[in-house]
């Protein structure tokens, strides 16, 4: 009682859902959507034994509509549901629609708010890697390393918590400058905090990244050349975990970079266990960054500068700004006609740009590595879905 | 650094930290100290005043009924509906004041920051679950009320790690 199915009509369904010529050696895995191990998504792994033979990822399950919703919004109100693609990094994805619209309604922003953006994006992205590194640990299962950096996010979050009233979703950025001045006595409190923090993030190196048991799980896995890197597009600690010398905050320095010493952390293997150096690496250096800015900040002056709560776009009419987010270059393209809401926004998350090489990672590996590739990635699913 | 050495070393580093404080914030009991008394915003400078984005509170004196939180609210969550409020109290002219449903309320103040009269402001007062729909939808009479918490737990340092104390 066999159906004929005729060849040509699977092909056009979308992947996944084709019927396959069955095979005795092959064999298609579905990992995800609702998998812990895979977040918001869907990986198709096919295996041969334990090895994976072909693996393909299904991205779109957490689509918002983001950048159609802010065609009908004004220039403010875009504020609260740009940054929801990735909560406990808000500040530094609505950075590049700030710095955008900054441009397209031509208004200058006073130093102090500089310094400002710079620590509250400086302690967004320590809270989103803690979080990041909170869940590789959990993957590899090393649960001790899910509970340490979960724990001391608690020091950045308390400090964002003071500064801008939310704990995620700050909403803190505005054209013109930041919404609130920073609290008295604030510099005394984030100078402690972020320096215990620095002591605490070392006491990660004995625990797992010297762990022979976690180098033995990640070492030469999932390798990743730079001509590769380079090739598919990928950025961020993935770009410069394969010898990539990139990072916007020094190549294409925004606000107050270019005063700052920024230092970034390259190295050359490219496999898993670069790729997760790499960010840990960097929060020691928004620890520097964070005390440099607090030194050099103007002790006071205005914030903000007044913007009308409609405001229309006046200067250029088409923007592209790009800043470092924790999962590297995040680019927000911005068109406007002269109308008070814009024409276009088209975001261009990092994650989306690292996912590309997924693929390419996992052929050849065993199916027990592919948390330990995939999460390497600094991939956030619902950022790449917008 | 050869394999058993490299274990042994992690899990000292474990056992380390027996020694080390506690960083739990023991919720009911215990709450952490917010900023100030809430979110506020200076119509007159047009700076913000940092503070938690709580529950709003709102100055029935000070509200004349303009409508300008609800228009900023309609493109983020539509939480502010404008109602009329009884002939008793006392009003503005239109006696129309916001009403807020925080089953909707996304906590950003943006209604805050478009007061020009300084009537609304976010308050340190984040426990608002409730077992109905309806027990979310906050009345005039309700968002003038200021919120009584008890919240003293602060992050001390020492250098047995840190705590909230």
């Amino acid at each position: 009682m066999t159906e004929q199915i005729p060849t040509d009509h699977t092909e056009q369904l979308p992947p996944g859902l084709q019927l396959e010529k069955v095979d005795d050696r092959i064999m298609t895995l579905n990992v995800g959507p609702q998998h812990p191990g895979s977040g918001h998504m869907r990986i198709i792994v096919k295996i041969d034994g334990d090895y994976i033979v072909d693996a393909d990822p299904d991205p779109g399950y957490v689509h918002r509509g983001e950048e159609k919703m802010a065609e009908v919004r004004n220039y403010l109100l875009n504020i609260p549901h740009l940054e929801r693609p990735v909560i406990h990094d808000s500040c530094n994805i609505l950075y590049p629609y700030v710095l955008g619209v900054e441009d397209i309604v031509g208004i200058e922003v006073p130093e102090r708010a500089k310094y400002v953006r710079v620590i509250a994006a400086e302690l967004n992205r320590c809270v989103y890697i803690q979080y990041w590194l909170a869940i590789y640990g959990i993957f590899l299962g090393h649960s001790t390393m899910f509970m340490w950096p979960a724990g001391d996010r608690e020091l950045m979050i308390d400090l964002l918590e003071k500064m801008t009233g939310a704990r995620v979703t700050h909403s803190y950025f505005i054209p013109g400058g930041v919404r609130n001045d920073i609290p008295a006595n604030f510099e005394d409190v984030c100078l402690r905090q972020v320096n215990y923090f620095e002591k605490r993030i070392k006491e990660y190196a004995d625990i797992f990244y010297d762990n022979p048991i976690l180098k033995a799980r990640t070492e030469d896995t999932g390798v990743l050349s730079s001509q590769d890197a380079i090739r598919l597009g990928t950025t961020g600690s993935v770009l410069r975990a394969s010898g990539i010398d990139y990072d916007v905050r020094v190549k294409e320095p925004y606000d107050v970079y270019e005063e700052l010493d920024v230092h970034t952390n390259v190295l050359k293997d490219g496999d898993s266990y670069a790729r997760s150096k790499i960010p840990w690496l960097d929060m020691f250096e928004s620890c520097n960054i964070i005390r440099q800015a607090l030194e050099k900040m103007p002790k006071s002056g205005s914030v903000r500068t007044k913007l009308r709560p409609n405001p229309k776009g006046v200067g250029n009419n088409e923007v592209y700004k790009r800043v470092e987010s924790g999962r590297g270059a995040a680019g927000m393209h911005i068109i406007s006609n002269g109308k008070p809401e814009p024409y276009r926004v088209k975001i261009s998350p990092g994650s989306f740009r690292n996912l590309i090489a997924l693929p390419y990672l996992l052929k050849g590996e065993k199916l027990g590595n592919m948390p330990a590739v995939y999460w390497s990635l600094n991939y956030w699913p619902v950022e790449a879905d917008r | 650094m050869g394999t058993a050495s490299g274990i042994i070393k992690a899990l000292n580093s474990g056992i380390k930290h027996l020694a080390v404080k506690r960083f739990t914030l023991r919720y009911p009991e215990q709450k952490l100290k917010l900023v100030g008394d809430g979110y506020q915003f200076d119509p007159s400078t047009g700076v913000g005043i940092a503070g938690y984005k709580g529950r709003h509170m709102l100055f029935h004196d000070h509200c004349t009924g303009c409508n300008l939180c609800s228009i900023a609210c309609e493109g983020v969550a539509e939480a502010i509906a404008m109602v009329k409020v009884p002939n008793t109290w006392k009003h503005n002219k239109k006696a129309i004041m916001p009403q807020i449903d925080y089953g909707k309320c996304v906590f950003c103040g943006l209604c805050v920051d478009a007061c020009p009269f300084y009537a609304l402001y976010m308050s340190n007062d984040y426990e608002l679950s409730s077992f109905t729909k309806e027990g979310l939808i906050y009345t005039p009479q309700q968002l003038q009320v200021k919120p009584s918490v008890q919240q003293d737990a602060e992050i001390q340092i020492d250098d047995r790690g840190a705590t909230h104390g």
